[in-house]
């Protein structure tokens, strides 16, 4: 078969309907016939312009995902680097307030003890030395050596209370600085919420540019990699005190 | 006993600061990183040498091998406390010449008894 013949065969019957649509005047079955030969014409030319239209959706994607991680980059990240800071901040200042009340504390206890073991030693020598003293004037001479045993607990009773109500006081205070655990936790939550966020947005930009994304490696090893962190860190990792201890024996330490 | 305790983090130190205190070892001074301890340990008199492994400027262990590397410093005690747990870290650190390591969180009883095997019957 000829080439003008296949032609004649592939448009025939469009020109046909074509014609017949002229000829009846019928509008609908006349752009029909049209639109068929222009089909017919270009057919990679559709494909090309649903190929545009795929491509322009996705730019508009991609644009949309990269005004969003370019707001996260201008605000949030600077925003949840500030909100760590101030975590830090709070978790060292908790810290100190509470190792300040403990050390005020440390010594008013060891204090109390020390003067209550002073008292002890000075009633149990008294108690052995009036042992032997009999009759009225062993009992007189009892209330005299016990006089100073009476100062010393007048001094010794008003001095443990105020330590003992000061050390009180100083852990209702240590139990009140552990108030920024609820505080830092709230402040890493929200920063926490928008590294998922940022995750997502990288990871769809990465489908849309097809990119195969490398994990970035944390530093070098020398500088150490931080407090193990249950479902994050990777490799063979000591679960407590014990653990090291078998280890190194192990190795003959 | 004069000791050196180096961590990054103020509050760590005064923890241990006050766990020495206790245990009776008041001679205390601290530093926050190796870079500003290597200084301190060539120039004082320190018998104990107690670090943490990640700091910024000089990590812990580089600090170790740098003491190890010192004849003035070799002999010295090292005792590492740290949150660094990988069991490839810890091999590493007894290989760069650790004498105890102990890992964060960690309680004033290990604290005593690794000083006391390190530093062996009547200090």
């Amino acid at each position: 078969m000829s080439s003008f013949a296949i032609l004649k065969l592939e448009y025939g019957a469009c020109v046909e309907a074509l014609a017949e649509a002229l000829r009846t005047e019928d509008e609908t079955a006349f752009f029909a016939a049209v639109d068929h030969i222009v089909h017919m014409r270009e057919p990679g030319m559709f494909t090309e312009i649903r190929k545009l239209t795929g491509d322009l959706q996705k730019a508009l994607e991609r644009f949309s995902i990269e005004s969003r991680l370019q707001d996260i980059a201008e605000n949030d990240i600077p925003d949840a680097q500030a909100r760590l800071a101030h975590v830090l901040r709070m978790t060292d200042e908790a810290a100190h307030r509470t190792l300040d009340l403990v050390e005020q504390s440390g010594p008013l206890a060891e204090r109390t003890a020390r003067e209550a073991t002073a008292l002890i030693d000075q009633v149990t020598a008294y108690r052995n030395r009036t042992a032997e003293m009999k009759g009225f004037e062993g009992v007189v001479r009892s209330i005299d050596a016990f006089l100073p045993v009476v100062r010393s607990m007048e001094a010794f009773l008003p001095a443990a209370r105020a330590d003992s109500e000061l050390i009180r006081r100083n852990l209702a205070d240590v139990l009140l600085a552990q108030g920024y655990q609820d505080l830092t936790g709230q402040i890493i939550r929200s920063v926490m919420k928008l590294v998922e966020e940022l995750e997502a947005a990288l990871s769809n930009l990465a489908k849309l540019s097809g990119d195969v994304v490398e994990h970035a490696t944390l530093g070098e090893a020398s500088q150490g990699h931080g407090p193990t962190v249950p479902g994050v860190t990777k490799g063979e990792v000591a679960s407590g005190q014990t653990d090291v201890d078998a280890l190194l024996s192990g190795l003959g330490m | 006993m004069k000791f050196l305790v180096v961590d990054d983090f103020s509050t760590m130190r005064r923890i241990i600061k006050n766990l020495l205190h206790d245990l009776g070892y008041p001679n205390v001074s601290e530093a926050d990183d190796g870079k500003t301890a290597l200084p301190m340990l060539q120039a004082g008199n320190f018998d104990f040498l107690i670090t943490d492994w990640n700091m910024p400027g000089m990590p812990g262990l580089d600090l170790i091998k740098a003491v190890r590397a010192d004849t003035k410093l070799a002999k010295m005690p090292v005792l590492m406390l740290t949150a660094e747990a990988k069991r490839e870290q810890i091999i590493e650190a007894a290989q760069a010449g650790v004498n105890g390591y102990v890992i964060k969180p960690f309680t004033a009883e290990t604290l005593k008894e690794k000083l006391d095997k390190i530093l062996g019957p009547g200090k």
